[in-house]
């Protein structure tokens, strides 16, 4: 009898996902599918309801592999968020993926969401690896369902993902290694360099710069339902694992400071709105690594609660223009304009969205962003706190007011399309309700407050006149900026065009290196073939002139020169001999 | 008179084919609703460093001595950030075909064979206004 209490639940939305990859691909198992892709993270949900109401932290399924001992599943404080957030966010995507008829879709959907929810029950490394691993090739096929200008973006996404797993293995081992042989995952530390090795692994998957590309390669290539199912798990799974492990690292304020300023100046000169969301979201989660950094309790319940709301709003964000490209075959803002007139409970979901992300009071970040900010004031941290801010009203910029903004308004583009399929416009109303419930002033965020893992000596009040007016100011003064530089034309102009970010060094100079080298390969193969054919041809000639019948071995010689070559010989190993004795 | 309702086939989209939703809204893109919208933000930009001056912060960073020290801060980077875009754009914009993979999708490339694709072609490829 199967013990549904001692199983890992994000392992049920996988074999779920294998099922549905097995199902023939007829309409009856389209809708079995759909049905699976709801009912499955529901499941796992209320699964870990279950679990976490047996004991707050609740262990199961530990075994000893090979002589390690694995526990496959935990569910604490910090778990427990990350296991409801994904299973939420499993649900709301499922509903808006359901008018897509596509087997790879669903069960690659569904083995990624079950690998994400597992990973963050893991409760040691090799099962957090094993899924950290399973996350990136199930995710993969989300990118290559794109098209084929989506291949080589899903072949960089793959092998990137795969090479931080093996840095995580690696560091993982270490880790174990100075500890005793202990795997348990949870605080690490840079003490070790197996510690520094985990760390990287953890910053390829959550975007740190210059480990980031892989994000804005493959998000806005992937299909439009995939885009959104890979913004939801991935970078939110890698900051679950810098929080378990790393929380107070000082050089993760740094990391993420730096994390929430330079996709500012991307995403404003960038056309794709999808590649736009994919600077933003890089963005945000500078926000939640900073919040990691400064640790304590404050900081790592707003990292907790931006991290939910996040999954929400940014999905949102992903879900409308998905939507939009649904319906126009585009997401390149030069292309869009005006859309409001065609799909006015789109735009009013964006805008929500836009507003969530951008704080404004009674929208979702409003509450969360502002206790990581807050922590970094307490600790007097200025800089950071002012890149921070900084990095603040380039949100407004991009999301706040780019996205929405270039899509609904602007010139109208002459567009007549169909509102959202109606699937589309219930996830996406789902995730707005959400994004207002969880920053309502009366009851709302408490229910986030509920879930934070960290016990506050005074929870935080977010509903102040000092923080209402002074965040207020902040989006006031951005808006007005945008208008005033809209206005006198100083605003640029949305243009068509290829922004090349850091992935150009292996794009397309490491592109360009690897074909020289192989060119100058081939030519230096050819020249030392060459003299190699010309070498061994004129030490066989002289060969052949020496010892053939004809060569001047074969000659006649006088009897008395062998004499003469032994009796030489015999002298040189003569003189030999005595320098070696004496 | 907007610059859309001037367009002859924009009026005929107007009449036709905006959602019955949208049509109350419309006057958000009437040009004289969007030339006075700038006042609205700079209303909200006085009330609040007013009531910024009377509710200070409770944990001040060494700036916010200036009254509306934010608003200053928040014009500041969102100009800054804007006006950078067009060097920025100068250096880092190539060709769409840079990398030969096809680039993003769009109406003319667009991998997704079930999108419905019911629009008009943009007057203009290029640039807009």
């Amino acid at each position: 009898m199967i013990d549904l209490m001692n199983i890992n639940p994000g392992l049920w939305i996988i074999l779920a996902g294998l099922v549905c990859a097995l199902f023939p691909k007829t309409d009856a198992t389209h809708y079995i599918r759909k049905f699976f892709l709801i009912a499955a993270p529901v499941f796992a949900g209320w699964l870990i309801f279950q679990m976490h109401s047996v004991a707050p932290e609740y262990i199961r399924g530990v075994l000893t592999f090979g002589g390690i001992e694995l526990t496959t599943l935990r569910i604490d404080g910090l778990s427990l968020v990350w296991g409801y957030l994904f299973c939420l966010a499993g649900l709301i995507n499922g509903i808006y993926g359901l008018h897509e008829k596509c087997r790879i879709t669903d069960s690659s959907a569904l083995i990624y969401t079950g690998a994400a929810v597992a990973g963050v029950l893991a409760g040691d490394m090799i099962t957090l690896f094993i899924f950290w691993e399973l996350t990136a090739i199930s995710s993969v096929f989300l990118v290559w369902k794109g098209g084929e200008g989506a291949y080589a973006a899903g072949l960089r996404y793959l092998a990137i993902h795969v090479f931080s797993g093996v840095l995580l293995l690696a560091g993982a081992v270490m880790v174990a290694q100075s500890r005793g042989g202990d795997f348990t995952f949870d605080f690490i530390g840079l003490n070790t360099p197996g510690g520094w090795l985990m760390m990287i692994a953890m910053g390829i998957k959550c975007g740190f710069p210059l480990l980031h590309n892989w994000m804005q390669d493959a998000y806005p290539k992937a299909s439009i339902t995939g885009t959104v199912i890979l913004a939801s798990f991935t970078t939110k799974f890698a900051i679950y694992a810098l929080a378990r492990g790393f929380e107070g690292v000082d050089i993760l304020i740094w990391i993420g400071v730096v994390m929430t300023c330079f996709p500012v100046f991307f995403a404003v000169v960038e056309n794709d709105l999808r590649r736009v969301l994919a600077y933003s979201l890089n963005n945000q989660l500078g926000f939640m690594v900073a919040g990691i950094g400064i640790g304590g309790a404050l900081a790592m319940n707003g990292v907790v609660g931006q991290v939910f709301v996040h999954v929400i709003f940014k999905g949102l964000l992903f879900m409308s223009i998905g939507a939009v490209m649904y319906r126009t075959g585009t997401a390149k803002a030069s292309e869009l304009g005006g859309l409001f007139r065609s799909m006015p409970f789109t735009a009013v979901l964006c805008i929500i969205g836009a507003g969530s992300i951008a704080a404004f009071p009674l929208l979702a970040a409003f509450v969360t962003k502002a206790m990581i900010l807050a922590a970094a004031l307490e600790e007097h941290l200025w800089v950071p706190f002012a890149m921070m801010l900084f990095a603040s009203a380039g949100v407004m910029e991009h999301s706040g007011i780019k996205v929405p903004h270039f899509t609904f308004f602007a010139h109208d583009s002459g567009r007549r399309v169909k509102e959202a399929p109606w699937n589309m416009l219930v996830a996406m109303s789902l995730a707005g309700i959400l994004c207002i419930v969880l920053a309502w002033p009366w009851g709302g965020y408490e229910l986030l407050y509920s879930m934070m893992p960290f016990p506050m000596e005074e929870a935080y009040k977010p509903y102040t006149w000092d923080h209402v007016v002074f965040q207020l100011q902040l989006l006031f003064a951005a808006i007005f900026a945008f208008t005033l530089l809209k206005r006198y034309g100083v605003y640029p102009a949305e243009r068509r065009a290829e922004i090349i970010d850091s992935d150009w060094v292996y794009r397309r100079m490491g592109l360009n290196v690897a074909l020289w080298s192989s060119a100058m390969w081939d030519r230096l193969n050819m020249q030392v073939n060459r003299l190699r054919k010309r070498t061994f041809g004129h030490v066989g000639q002289k060969l052949y002139q020496m010892f053939s019948p004809a060569g001047a071995m074969s000659e006649a010689a006088p009897s008395g020169l062998p004499a003469v070559i032994v009796a030489g010989t015999l002298l040189v190993t003569l003189i030999v001999i005595y320098v070696l004795g004496t | 008179m907007s610059k859309d309702s001037a367009n002859p086939d924009v009026q005929k989209h107007a009449a036709d084919d905006i959602h019955p939703a949208a049509k109350p809204f419309l006057f958000l893109v009437d040009e004289k609703f969007k030339r006075n919208f700038l006042w609205l933000p700079l209303v909200g930009i006085v009330i609040t460093t007013i009531l910024g001056v009377m509710h200070p912060l409770k944990h001040p960073a060494p700036w916010d001595i200036i009254p509306g020290s934010w608003a200053v801060f928040g014009f500041l980077a969102y100009s800054f950030i804007v006006l950078m875009a067009r060097p920025l754009f100068k250096l880092l914009s190539r060709d769409e075909s840079y990398y030969g993979e096809g680039g993003l999708p769009d109406p003319y490339v667009s991998a997704e064979s079930h999108a419905e694709t019911n629009h008009a072609k943009p007057s203009k490829a290029g640039d807009r206004p």
